[in-house]
């Protein structure tokens, strides 16, 4: 049976003012396929989709929905033909109940909520697909992979048959993306098309029939899955071959630069975000921090940095206790310590104010007088944005114009052209794509080489496993362990990632 | 069926914007022209009158400027509190704060050198009008109140005081019984430059200063970054509490010395209604410029042209006040507008019934 | 779509220069007329329902009086503010005004300098007591005098004995109408007192009305004001209380509890100074009339005040009408004991706008 052509996009054009978001893009789904939509960040693939859930409309080129022209005035065409869309940060109200977040904004059913007909349909839905949902669960009380659960049958209850989902795995746990990867090979069973979003290349070779990726608005091709191997596909995403392997250098020489003793840290509902926690930092070394999202991470940054206040506990950098000391107080005394928070733009940097204005965020207190000297940082802006090839109109240009791998990169352009001995990294790679990932793992490995000692806090285990010559594990504020990559397994980090006490097999190194 | 949609625009470029800006300025005009038609005037008149009323002889062009000088001043006080998302709103407050305190210094030292007299009334209002800008931002700062309504509030203490001060403890005994503070000396008031009070003088260097302040000066950095993040300024070691308590004292000052120009150099002497609104009117001009210092010159000056033009026509023409008071409704409620359709898009769906179907 | 934009675009501003244009070479108001000009400033609007709608009166009496010699403009909700006062009187010379006429206190300052600065035009102001010998006089009017006659109305009708007063502000003219209604009051009961509440503003509705439902719900059954809205005589009809009230005849906005009220005759110093500054004769004073001028008085007594009582009013206006009944006659104790007018002695002008104190009886702060 010849199957059926769910969604077809012809030679889509669209334009923001001068940019070019897509350029005669072409992508064919069928019914029961999952397709994969491939590329870096600024590919095009948003725009693309979000053309299909009628949120934007395209300058040129067709869509068609089973065969039938559409054009899509807002998202509530979309909907009406079948198309659902699952963004990546969840569209769910959080006081309200799992149910009542299902007929909000539903069209169904006129003004008056039937419940008992809707929880009905609710159980179909949710045996037919495998979907575990309570309707009457609030939204605050579900883990993320319920809400994404809960999304999924939001989109099914307003009868879409083809699903696009953005990025659904970025925020689940290894387990919940296995749930979910079942959830969605039910609904290619029961004859849905899906489209999923991703650069995560080990997830596309292990669910997607077909890849279509595109790179800088175009689309580079359409492949089956199953006949085309990985590093190809980083060659179509990235247009030049690229070693996907992260390096890891062993350097013997080994100084100690930063010693935190016994530190506790109590949150604003006066619980303890950290428990003493005590650590080593060395030259010459990338010191892993993995741990469930929340367990601690960025409370444990912010107080080396002097942006927390302590409980108690001692952080000797070169020798000197400079816990309790304002960041004012550590840059004034000369300290050099990089920080990477994990909120670039609410902390690292200033999203409406231009590179230089960014690069002068941490030194303009130094320069005498009450003028601001920005033009001595002009050749300083101008090194960093060539240094690591930060793609910008020029350094005047608003650091948030910019794509996520270039902000990462003047931010850490910013730290690390400031000589640090220490240089703290809070999910640095978070949200940027495989090119601008690798990149940041090159950079961060050129300043071990120089005998940098930085702490890396990650999410991706293999990253952490890859990259680092140590990783400290923290779950619940405490640390479980401190391992030697080499010597354990992504399991064995999992399972003290969940509180699992050191046993057998599993290192405990003391420091 | 809804036959148009709203979206959040990207940026978009110069030139659009202002064709916008221009077309929001036009359709005021046509808009407040079909009400004046309406009402029984003829608007081709009404607007002619109106600019001639603000610009077309010297007197007049002198009551605009009067009208924007004390309205600069204020705007870049605003300009200031707002940069830093401190939302001000005790503009009021603070210039009869100002104005109370120079007039402290004009009404006991008024043998004092003309110079030098002015000099201690300028300081004064800038004390005082910084000081009551202080509390609020103290606050904030301590304790992380809401400083909308703590200025909001401040500012009818601020009028209530002065207005007891008038009816009671200050009053002339020479007024005959009239609620009416005793008129500065000669040497108090502001001195005229080329038929204008100096005050012009001052607006323009406070201009100059207040844009190279925010623009050129650490302190002006620091303002931003705070206002923009709060998380960032921490980061970059900022000391946040310092940073908003001078930035009001700043703002407040300036809103001050705007009380001690409008006393000193119009009302002669201290009264309650001397504030007249322009606390809060120039929110609305520190808006319109867009939060820079040199636009609000602009803008101010334009304001005031409408102000006076609007006074004019009501005169020359004996149109209601309340309809003088529309017309400048309907202009700021299309110019104002026009900034929302800068940062939305319209999409009208006329070809909506083909196109689904 | 695009193109559309740009064509309706370039219409708009069409059709702005052509406004533009088309008003700066029509705007040719030449006026040749031989009618001399007379500005009003107002403080508030002129159908406000007290103190500028009173003031209207007076300037609409003035134009039917005048027919086309004199032409009026007129200004509203001019804030009391030096410079909207002068921007305002600038206008108004602008379009010609030969006299400019300041109804509010807080205007004096404002007509002082400009009666400086344009020595042609003649400025007259309502309330207050700059002038000069050239072209700035002031006028005003007896108010003690039917505040003395309304007082007397509310002793005789009381039956509590206590009569509530709303003020706006303790100062010198508020005290004096305050002392000279309990005078009134006492010269014809003498057990009747007067609370006063100061509200602290010249006119705010809400306030006023629930300053005298204060008064209404101490005890007090009759009340007056010296505030501009009519909200204490709604609050009084509502109590099924008498109210006197100020500047207008309001006997149809409260019919239930509206006696009667000290009012205005603008019109009786106008017309006569106006005529006197067209024909070329007037010269600056410090107007202060009186019942005998006519320019002051009681609005007609209503329905509501028995007929006994009327009478014995009517007794005493018609002295005061003939000037031989003044208010402030010794022996007035304050009402801290202390002698203030001795006996014997009668309070003229001068004499009464130095009041600092309230009389005997009456129950307020006195600054």
């Amino acid at each position: 049976m010849e199957p059926v052509k769910a969604i077809e996009m012809k030679d889509i054009c669209k334009a923001f003012g001068s940019v070019k978001a897509n350029e005669d893009v072409n992508l064919t789904v069928y019914n029961g396929e999952i397709h994969a939509l491939l590329g870096e960040n600024g590919a095009g693939k948003s725009t693309l989709v979000n053309m299909l859930s009628g949120i934007y409309t395209p300058d040129s080129g067709f869509i068609s929905v089973y065969d039938q022209e559409v054009h899509f005035a807002s998202p509530k065409d979309s909907i009406k033909k079948g198309i659902g869309m699952i963004h990546q940060h969840f569209k769910l109200v959080d006081v309200l109940s799992a149910q009542e977040n299902i007929i909000l904004g539903s069209s169904k059913d006129g003004a008056f909520v039937k419940r008992k007909k809707l929880a009905q349909e609710i159980k179909k839905l949710s045996d037919q697909y495998g979907l575990d949902i309570n309707p009457n669960k609030k939204v605050y009380e579900m883990s993320v992979g319920e809400k994404e659960s809960l999304e999924i049958i939001k989109v099914l209850y307003r009868g879409a048959k083809i699903l696009i989902m953005d990025e659904p795995t970025a925020v689940l746990t290894p387990q919940e993306i296995k749930r979910l990867f079942e959830i969605i090979r039910n609904m290619k069973k029961q004859g849905c098309a899906i489209i999923i979003i991703t650069h995560k290349l080990n997830e596309v070779m292990e669910i997607s029939d077909r890849v279509t990726v595109l790179r800088k608005g175009k689309t580079v091709g359409t492949v089956n899955t199953n006949e085309v191997e990985v590093q190809a596909l980083i060659e179509m995403m990235v247009g030049k071959k690229i070693d996907l392997a992260i390096t890891k250098e062993e350097i013997a020489e080994k100084e100690l630069l930063m010693k935190v003793d016994g530190l506790y840290v109590v949150n604003q509902d006066k619980k303890h975000a950290l428990k003493d926690i005590s650590f080593s930092l060395y030259s010459h070394e990338i010191l892993g921090v993995a741990g469930v999202a929340g367990s601690g991470q960025k409370e444990l940054c912010e107080t080396i940095a002097g942006l927390n206040p302590a409980e108690k506990g001692r952080v000797f950098f070169e020798g000197e206790n400079i816990l309790g000391k304002t960041p004012q107080e550590i840059i004034r005394l000369g300290i050099r310590m990089g920080f990477i928070p994990e909120d670039r733009l609410g902390m690292g940097l200033i999203g409406s104010m231009d590179i230089v204005d960014n690069i002068i965020l941490k030194d303009y207190q130094n320069a005498p007088g009450m003028f601001l000297k920005r033009s001595r940082y002009h050749e300083k802006a101008n090194r960093i944005v060539n240094r690591l090839d930060i793609q910008t109109p020029g350094i005047f240009y608003p650091v948030k114009k910019l794509s996520g791998g270039n902000i990462q990169k003047v931010l850490l352009g910013r730290e690390i052209d400031s000589d640090p001995r220490v240089l703290i990294t809070a999910y640095p790679v978070r949200g940027l794509d495989i090119g601008a990932s690798l990149t940041i793992y090159d950079l961060l490995n050129e300043q071990k080489r120089k005998g940098v000692g930085i702490l890396f806090i990650g999410e991706d285990l293999d990253v952490l496993i890859d990259l680092c010559d140590r990783v400290m594990v923290f779950c619940g504020g405490e640390v479980m362990g401190i391992v030697d990559p080499k010597k354990v397994t992504k399991e064995e980090i999992g399972l003290l990632m969940a509180g699992g006490r050191m046993g057998e097999g599993v290192r405990h190194e003391v420091v | 069926m809804k036959w148009f949609s709203l979206k959040k625009r990207e940026e978009l470029p110069t030139k659009k914007a202002w064709i916008i800006r221009g077309a929001a300025i036009v359709l005021s005009i046509l808009c407040a022209g079909l009400v004046i038609l309406l009402l029984g005037f003829n608007p081709l008149v009404t607007f002619g009158e109106m600019v001639k009323g603000a610009l077309g002889s010297k007197i007049r062009l002198t009551q605009t400027m009067l009208k924007a000088i004390p309205l600069i001043v204020t705007t870049l006080g605003i300009i200031i509190a707002f940069k830093m998302k401190f939302w001000n709103i005790g503009g009021e407050g603070q210039i009869m704060m100002g104005a109370l305190a120079a007039s402290f210094v004009a009404l006991n030292f008024p043998d004092m050198p003309r110079a030098l007299l002015l000099l201690c009334m300028a300081i004064a209002a800038v004390i005082g009008g910084g000081l009551w800008a202080f509390i609020p931002a103290f606050f904030k700062a301590k304790m992380g109140t809401n400083e909308t309504i703590f200025t909001l509030m401040l500012n009818y203490l601020a009028i209530k005081f002065v207005t007891y001060l008038q009816y009671g403890p200050w009053r002339d005994p020479g007024s005959k019984g009239f609620p009416k503070v005793a008129d500065f000396s000669q040497n108090a008031i502001l001195p005229n430059v080329f038929g204008l009070h100096v005050g012009w003088i001052i607006a323009l260097v406070l201009i100059a200063i207040i844009y190279i302040f925010m623009n050129y000066t650490k302190k002006g950095y620091e303002i931003s970054v705070v206002g923009e993040s709060l998380d960032t300024a921490r980061y970059a070691g900022m000391n946040i509490k310092s940073i908003i308590i001078t930035a009001m004292l700043i703002s407040g000052g300036l809103c001050g010395l705007t009380g001690m120009i409008q006393a000193s150099a119009i009302e002669k002497t201290l009264t309650y209604s001397l504030s007249a609104g322009m606390g809060f009117t120039a929110i609305i001009t520190a808006w319109l410029s867009r939060l820079n210092a040199l636009a609000s010159l602009f803008v101010c000056v334009a304001f005031a042209v409408l102000l006076q033009g609007g006074a004019y026509i009501q005169i020359s023409m004996q149109i209601p006040a309340s309809v003088a008071d529309m017309i400048q409704g309907i202009l700021l409620f299309f110019v104002l507008s026009s900034e929302f359709f800068l940062q939305y898009k319209v999409n009208f769906h006329f070809k909506k019934a083909k196109g689904v179907a | 779509m695009k193109r559309t934009k740009k064509v309706l675009s370039v219409l708009l501003i069409i059709a702005f220069a052509a406004t533009v244009l088309l008003t700066g070479c029509g705007g040719s108001t030449g006026k040749t007329d031989e009618a001399t000009t007379v500005g009003f400033i107002y403080i508030g609007s002129k159908t406000d329902g007290g103190y500028s709608q009173a003031q209207h009166n007076g300037t609409m009496a003035v134009e039917q009086h005048f027919g086309n010699k004199i032409k009026t403009i007129v200004a509203e909700n001019v804030a009391e503010d030096k410079q909207a006062v002068k921007s305002t009187a600038v206008n108004m010379i602008d379009q010609g005004a030969k006299i400019v006429i300041g109804t509010s206190f807080g205007f004096m300052d404002a007509l002082d300098e400009l009666a400086v600065e344009y020595p042609n035009v003649t400025f007259l102001h309502f309330s207050g007591y700059k002038m000069n010998d050239k072209n700035f006089g002031n006028y005003f009017g007896a108010m003690e005098e039917p505040r003395y006659l309304s007082g007397m109305i509310a002793g005789l009708m009381t039956k509590s004995n206590k009569l509530g007063y709303v003020a706006a502000y303790p100062y010198t003219e508020v005290k004096i109408g305050i002392n000279a209604f309990a005078l009134g009051a006492q010269s014809v009961n003498p057990n009747a007192t007067v609370s006063v509440v100061y509200i602290n503003s010249w006119n705010d509705p809400a306030n006023e009305k629930a300053a005298a439902e204060s008064l209404l719900a101490q005890g007090c059954d009759i009340i007056t004001q010296h505030c501009d809205s009519a909200g204490p005589q709604l609050a009084a009809q509502d109590a099924k209380a008498f109210a006197v009230g100020y500047n207008l005849d309001n006997s149809k906005v409260a019919p239930n509890s509206f006696l009667t009220a000290p009012i205005w005759h603008h019109e009786k110093y106008l017309i006569p100074t106006i005529e006197k500054i067209i024909d070329g004769t007037y010269v600056p004073e410090s107007y202060y009339g009186t019942m005998k001028d006519g320019y002051i008085g009681l609005a007609p007594m209503t329905n509501l005040v028995p007929e006994d009582v009327k009478k014995k009013v009517e007794e005493v206006q018609e002295k005061m009408i003939a000037g031989t009944f003044p208010v402030f006659v010794g022996p007035i104790k304050d009402n801290q004991g202390n002698i203030v007018v001795k006996e014997g002695e009668t309070l003229d002008r001068a004499g009464i706008w130095k009041m600092e104190y309230l009389v005997q009886g009456v129950t307020g702060r006195d600054n």
